[in-house]
């Protein structure tokens, strides 16, 4: 019992739990207080380790009883997923979906990225990373679309977000953003239109870099015809970092409004760009998407659409009749094509909906408000 | 605190897992809902997606249960769940695509900051005194933070921390006493008595 005679070390008081008990939860049931009285310098090292505990704490871990449920639930669906040997539907995708669905708020950025390799130079090179490799390590619940037609295709991304894929180019995602980051993997050519969510950010994957959102909006340009990977600013901020795979140290550039980044896939070096307007190769192929305007002012609803059809080659099918006589005031730039398609349907009135089908859109109204 | 609960309780754990073992869920769900709120907070300290942790715990009793047979039987329950925990999510740094890739740390480290007994302080010397130690431990190296808080907090002996840390007895001992020993250090003027005590005195 009375080990407590030969502590030498404020450890020996740490350690010991009843000693515990008593400074944080003043429960003296051994007589803390007059034992470390009838010595003076027994009471300085019990001081010492009474501000050593105050000094620790690890703040109650209060989780709540329906959390808790939750989590056994979730537990249990595991046990039998596992029982069954079934590890591909790994989450509950209705609890998933009721966590992203708030945040598709708005678009945070732009992206632009086009990736083509030069295999006759660069197959040889370990450093290369292919598509097929990336996404190799990362099958589970991967969709691939690959667009062979000769139009841009639209995807709609489980959070909102919409990608824009170039003839020729393919994009693996999971079907619902599990996890706290969403991640793609792109081979090809794609515009991305990224709905806001700081809490998951965002990565492209691209050949050998990675392009990580930062903050607000920005867009990524790259070229098809030339051995690199090219990314394009307009307004926030972006991350850019070559993948580890690529055996080279970590590289981690950070792009602004304007300011572009040439990757050189054959000796894997970074050039940042921070005056555009002087390289001819990056102003010459703006795609429709970012010559349009999508700032309207007292705009017939009948233009916007067409607009938005122009931007993103879809086919938009609305009541001309009921809608002739509408006109919006409205900024949609930034926005995803599902977001700027919810705002104007919100603007015109309450009866009216959006259905998207590929690239086929169907809205419904009753006429404007 | 805890190490109180544990002691007092461990005799609990004991009979909890072996039931368990029997295929009692009730028992199961007790040793869920006893350690789950510790575990989640511990492997919050590792990762900032909490989702990912949650995850890893989930997984972890999962398959508790669904190996329950083959299980052996740990000295401290506790201990075995913390360190299950550990491992998991350190073997998700691993395989996980962006953790490798964007992250450089070889092993997982403990981000955790330990807080202040606000409640407990009433004169202002004292405020002063546990405020700069408080700030002199978040200050030290991950490692023996997390050696420390294992230690002290969650009432586990040397040789689980140093089986759950992955080093010999005497690493883990010493990234314990360094820890303090670098408190001692830095807050001299406080810690005289230290060197001035000996076994004898007592």
């Amino acid at each position: 019992m009375q080990k407590r005679n030969y502590y030498i070390e404020i450890e020996d008081f740490l350690a010991d739990s009843s000693f515990q008990l008593w400074i944080l939860f003043k429960i003296d049931e051994q007589g803390w207080e007059e034992w470390t009285l009838e010595n003076q310098q027994r009471a300085k090292l019990v001081e010492d380790a009474r501000l050593l505990l105050l000094a620790m704490k690890v703040p109650a871990n209060k989780i709540s009883s329906s959390e808790l449920t939750a989590a056994m639930q979730a537990t249990w669906i595991k046990i039998e997923e596992k029982e069954n040997g079934n590890k591909t539907i790994k989450h509950n995708p209705v609890r998933y979906l009721k966590q992203y669905w708030p945040g598709v708020a708005a678009t945070l950025f732009f992206a632009f990225l086009s990736l083509w390799s030069y295999h006759n130079q660069l197959d040889r090179d370990n450093s290369i990373i292919t598509y097929k490799e990336l996404i190799e390590d990362n099958k589970e619940g991967l969709v691939e679309q690959t667009n062979n037609s000769d139009k841009p295709q639209i995807i709609t991304l489980s959070d909102g977000s919409s990608v824009l894929l170039q003839p020729d180019s393919k994009l693996s995602y999971p079907k619902i953003f599990t996890g706290n980051e969403r991640k793609v993997y792109l081979c090809g050519e794609a515009f991305f239109e990224i709905s806001k969510n700081t809490q998951k950010p965002f990565f492209v994957y691209a050949n050998e870099i990675i392009t990580k959102v930062v903050g607000t909006s920005f867009r990524v340009k790259a070229y098809s015809d030339q051995p690199n990977v090219e990314v394009l600013v307009r307004t926030g901020k972006v991350k850019v970092s070559s993948n580890e795979l690529t055996g080279t140290s970590k590289n981690e550039i950070v792009l602004l409004p304007n300011e572009a980044l040439r990757f050189l896939r054959k000796d894997l070096s970074f050039n940042k760009i921070t005056n555009i307007t002087e390289d001819k190769a990056l102003v010459s192929s703006v795609g429709n998407i970012e010559q349009l305007s999508f700032e309207f002012t007292d705009i017939p609803v009948e233009q916007i659409f067409k607009t938005i059809e122009q931007a993103y080659l879809v086919e938009i099918d609305f009541p001309k009749d009921k809608l002739k006589d509408c006109h919006l005031t409205t900024s949609l730039s930034d926005q995803p094509l599902s977001e700027k398609l919810k705002i104007i349907c919100k603007s015109i009135g309450n009866d009216t909906n959006f259905e998207m089908n590929g690239n086929q859109i169907v809205i419904t109204s009753q006429g404007c408000n | 605190m805890k190490t109180q609960i544990l002691t007092l309780k461990s005799y609990d754990d004991h009979k909890l897992w072996s039931k368990l073992k029997a295929g009692d869920e009730r028992s199961f769900s007790l040793l869920f809902e006893k350690y789950y709120g510790d575990l989640i907070h511990y492997g919050n300290s590792f990762s900032p997606f909490a989702e990912k942790v949650q995850d890893c715990v989930q997984d972890v009793f999962a398959d508790i249960w669904l190996y329950r047979e083959s299980l052996q039987e740990p000295d401290l329950i506790k201990a075995y769940l913390l360190s299950s925990v550990r491992k998991r999510i350190a073997r998700l740094y691993e395989r996980d695509h962006i953790f490798k890739k964007i992250s450089t740390t070889d092993s997982i480290e403990f981000l955790f900051d330990f807080s202040v007994e606000h409640e407990l302080i009433d004169d202002e010397a004292t405020a002063e005194s546990v405020l700069y130690l408080n700030k002199l431990l978040n200050e030290l190296p991950s490692r023996q933070k997390e050696a420390l808080f294992l230690r002290y907090n969650q009432g586990l002996s040397v040789e689980q921390i140093s089986e759950m840390l992955n080093v010999n007895y005497q690493s883990a001992n010493n990234l314990l006493h360094r820890g303090l020993l670098k408190l001692r250090k830095e807050w001299k003027g406080s810690f005289p008595v230290l060197v001035l005590l000996s076994s004898g005195i007592l």
